[in-house]
């Protein structure tokens, strides 16, 4: 006789459900944690996961895997990738790392509420490899970008993002914290690891994965597809809870969940991701536009997984995608404009060529946010760079804590969506975003964006240096222009023959 | 405040650059990572009190146990996830090289009918209690106020399964020799009746339900697990010796190897703890609570182990003497 296989022992290591004696159900699994929407804890025991895997199997894998991505390290140490890539990669490593690292560690507490107070033995097991799975996403998302420290300071960020109140760290964990960390065991199955890990993460790293091969990074395509490899495991612990949910008659409450977190996930996705790839990634190493990826992704794909587990697409969908025509383009005005406020230096993106380009990709963007990059490449034409700097506050939505924003020029459909809640005005930047407010306010209500802490005069000097201290940006690692402006002589030269 | 500095490259993060020595990758990869912990007022970048802003605030933030820097806290292993994997599958070939080679020489039809029967009801029950571990040390991960402490509760999640799977195949792999004893099918009957893991039960479904961080560490990682392993797990292999069943008494020895780690950590925490004052008070306070409850439950186990006279007091006064080695 020989070993025994994985089938035939498997279902006893997840039979483990049992009923206590010395406390009650509703002690052992308080609702606040556990968010079972009343459904008994037998109805659970249906559940099972798709992507199965054991403790011998998995250490051997995760063991080799980590040989995989470290090797490619080593292996590349004394490449010169980093130097001499196109500073716009640079950035977009630096706001990855930045806003992922620390994001995976929160994801491992996340998966560690659903080991603890989960109601199906299954999803307890494989939330244990998952909380084990963000634990290496962390650890590996700061030992590669450490190495880097010494080149540049920005790299500091990696570790430092989320322990500063810097803007988008802000709007980082606001997110985050909504959309995992202070939900219970059964909303973090529906909302991380099955909206956001199966609609977005996975999208966000096959794309990266296939940018970084493009761009000559291969230490970084290794590591986000190697990482990706744990995400496409775990991220299947969502689908057989929503199962659950909805055989019992949950459906509704189920659904609310999962468009709360598509919503709160597309914002960070549009405002990272969005203009990293039509932005920061140079032209020549673009495959796709950010919309014809969210077109195939999450329109083509996710679209199907939300409708073959039973669930409607969410009620704002064709607003959602209307958005892809220009929320991100907004963001990245603003991420550019804001540029001293930013721990990567952002890449302006819009040479003559690359304007071409995005005028292919997005009919209109001339005559929309083309004007606003007129005003700003006449004034960096003219040696008023002073023009190109920051002056006044923006309205922050209340959720997303990013500035409201939309499009500009001719198409212009800026516009705050207010909501006034037991005597206090908040603003939102779409009815999405107010829409997920109104879910349950009291998750949200007394919190503060920059700009309320500003006004509340909690940030001193109350001007942009005083900003710049709060969020503990000090020069030497703010951001400004990825390229040091070098963009702005190709405009020099048309100008000139122009005027002649 | 004058002007800020122009903030040059450091060899390492910002927050460990001050320190006098090299950072390792155990430091570099595994410090100061909960940001949940920056604002004691909003756990959260959401309402400062809202239910989940509430529960962190009051089990974490306001545990009696106190101290002015958590994250100063260091395992004394060092142990990452790159190299917990290592040593782990290091560790599983050598288990499942065991479950080979036994089942090879036919292990399990040469043993008896009579210590089945207490395998059935002493040995295989026992993963219903290492999965209170493993959810237990996955509490403690998510609410551990300093993420070198949390890390080694995830680890130590991981080695509960671990154990749990083990058991799981043990028990398929038993069911085969002796399908008539309820190998398999009766063991969550004997986790919720049988007297002989009534103690444990009590133990850890109280000891699950201290919800503040550090009282749930006092009853999980001071008394139910070192209960559990010198009662459950080395007394339990010990008898196995005794009615020739060497493969039980390698594995147990086997998953003690994780206990001993689990145990230099939670040493060196209680350490660190015992820097502040009244934090003795504190740990003796839970401990007047808990340790009684880990007592019982070793007593309970023992009466039916066979061929171990004077187990229970000898696995009691292990724990004490682990206890008393901390400082307590
Ligand atoms: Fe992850
Ligand atoms: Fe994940």
């Amino acid at each position: 006789m020989a070993l025994l296989d994985r089938a035939e022992w498997y279902d006893i290591a997840r039979a483990t459900n049992w009923t206590p004696k010395y406390v009650s159900q509703a002690e052992l699994f308080p609702d606040l944690m556990t968010g079972a929407q009343g459904v008994p804890m037998e109805k659970w025991e249906v559940y099972d996961e798709p992507y199965k895997t054991s403790y011998p199997e998995y250490v051997r894998i995760q063991r080799e895997k980590d040989a995989g991505a470290y090797s490619v390290k080593a292996a590349l140490e004394r490449s010169r990738i980093f130097e001499d890539a196109d500073p716009g990669w640079r950035s977009i490593l630096k706001s990855h790392y930045g806003a992922i690292a620390l994001g995976e560690y929160a994801a491992m507490s996340a998966e560690a509420r659903m080991v603890r107070f989960g109601q199906a033995p299954g999803m307890r097991n494989m939330a244990t490899f998952g909380m084990m799975d963000e634990n290496r996403h962390a650890q590996i998302q700061l030992f590669f970008p450490h190495e880097y420290c010494p080149k540049d300071r920005q790299f500091d960020w990696a570790h430092k993002a989320y322990h500063t109140n810097e803007w988008a760290a802000i709007a980082a964990r606001h997110a985050f914290d909504d959309l995992f960390m202070s939900r219970s065991a059964t909303d973090i199955a529906v909302m991380l690891t099955f909206a956001f890990e199966t609609g977005f993460t996975n999208m966000q790293f096959l794309g990266l994965a296939a940018d970084a091969a493009e761009t000559g990074d291969f230490t970084f395509a290794s590591l986000i597809s190697s990482i990706q490899t744990d995400e496409s495991r775990h991220a299947q612990i969502g689908g057989p809870a929503l199962q659950v949910l909805i055989a019992n008659g949950r459906k509704a409450e189920a659904q609310r969940l999962v468009d709360i977190a598509i919503a709160r996930a597309w914002r960070i996705f549009c405002i990272l991701t969005g203009p990293s790839m039509d932005y920061n990634t140079p032209l020549e190493h673009r495959k796709q536009s950010f919309k014809e990826f969210m077109q195939e992704w999450i329109v083509g794909q996710f679209e199907r997984s939300l409708i073959d587990l039973g669930l409607d697409l969410p009620w704002y969908w064709e607003k959602m995608i209307a958005e892809f025509d220009y929320q991100h383009h907004a963001y990245q005005m603003g991420l550019w404009f804001w540029r001293p406020t930013l721990w990567w230096n952002p890449a302006a993106g819009v040479t003559p060529e690359c304007r071409e380009w995005l005028e292919e990709k997005y009919p209109g963007w001339n005559a929309t946010f083309g004007k606003c990059w007129d005003v700003i490449t006449d004034n960096l034409l003219n040696g008023r760079p002073e023009l190109t700097a920051p002056e006044t506050l923006p309205i922050v939505c209340n959720m997303s804590q990013i500035p409201i924003c939309a499009v500009p020029g001719d198409g212009w459909n800026v516009k705050d969506y207010p909501l006034e809640h037991e005597g206090r005005l908040y603003h939102f930047n779409s009815e999405i975003d107010r829409w997920i407010f109104e879910q349950d306010p009291a998750r949200y209500r007394d919190h503060m964006t920059l700009v309320d802490r500003f006004l509340a005069g909690k940030i001193s000097p109350p001007n942009l240096l005083g900003a710049l201290i709060y969020m503990n940006l000090q020069p030497g690692e703010m951001g400004d222009d990825a390229h040091g402006y070098s963009w702005v002589e190709k405009f020099r030269e048309p100008a000139k023959a122009a005027a002649e | 405040m004058s002007e800020p500095q122009i903030a040059k490259p450091l060899k390492t993060w910002s927050h460990l650059a001050g320190k006098r020595r090299k950072p390792s990758e155990y430091e570099i990869v595994s410090t100061n990572l909960h940001f949940t912990t920056d604002n004691p007022d909003a756990p959260f970048e959401l309402d400062p009190n809202f239910p989940m802003a509430q529960w962190f605030k009051k089990n974490r933030n306001a545990s009696p146990l106190k101290h002015g820097d958590w994250n100063a806290f260091r395992d004394p292993d060092e142990i990452i996830y790159r190299t917990y994997n290592m040593l782990q599958d290091g560790h599983e070939n050598y288990v499942f090289g065991l479950f080979d080679q036994f089942s090879a020489r036919g292990h399990d039809a040469m043993l008896e009918d009579g210590w089945a029967r207490h395998l059935a009801r002493l040995y295989t029950p026992g993963r219903y209690l290492m999965h209170t571990l493993q959810m237990g040390s996955a509490y403690l991960s998510q609410m551990a106020p300093a993420s070198t402490i949390s890390n080694c509760a995830t680890y130590q999640a991981a080695d509960s399964l671990r154990w749990l799977t083990h058991t799981a195949y043990r028990t398929a792999e038993l069911k085969k020799t002796f399908g008539d004893l309820g190998f398999g099918t009766g063991e969550r009957g004997i986790w919720e009746n049988d007297p002989a893991w009534q103690g444990f039960r009590e133990l850890v479904e109280k000891g699950l339900c201290a919800y503040d961080w550090a009282e749930g560490f006092v009853a999980l990682n001071l008394v139910a697990r070192p209960a559990f392993e010198e009662a459950g797990l080395r007394a339990l292999g010990q008898a196995g010796r005794h009615n020739g069943d060497t493969l039980l008494g390698l594995l147990t020895d086997a998953q003690l190897a994780d206990a001993e780690r689990h145990r230099r950590w939670t040493g060196a925490l209680v350490k660190m703890a015992l820097e502040t004052e009244g934090n003795r008070e504190a740990l003796q306070n839970w401990l007047a609570k808990w340790a009684p409850l880990g007592d019982a439950a070793i007593d309970a186990f023992c009466a039916h182990l066979p061929d171990s006279p004077g187990a229970a007091q000898t696995a009691r006064e292990a724990c004490a003497a682990l206890r008393r080695g901390y400082g307590l």
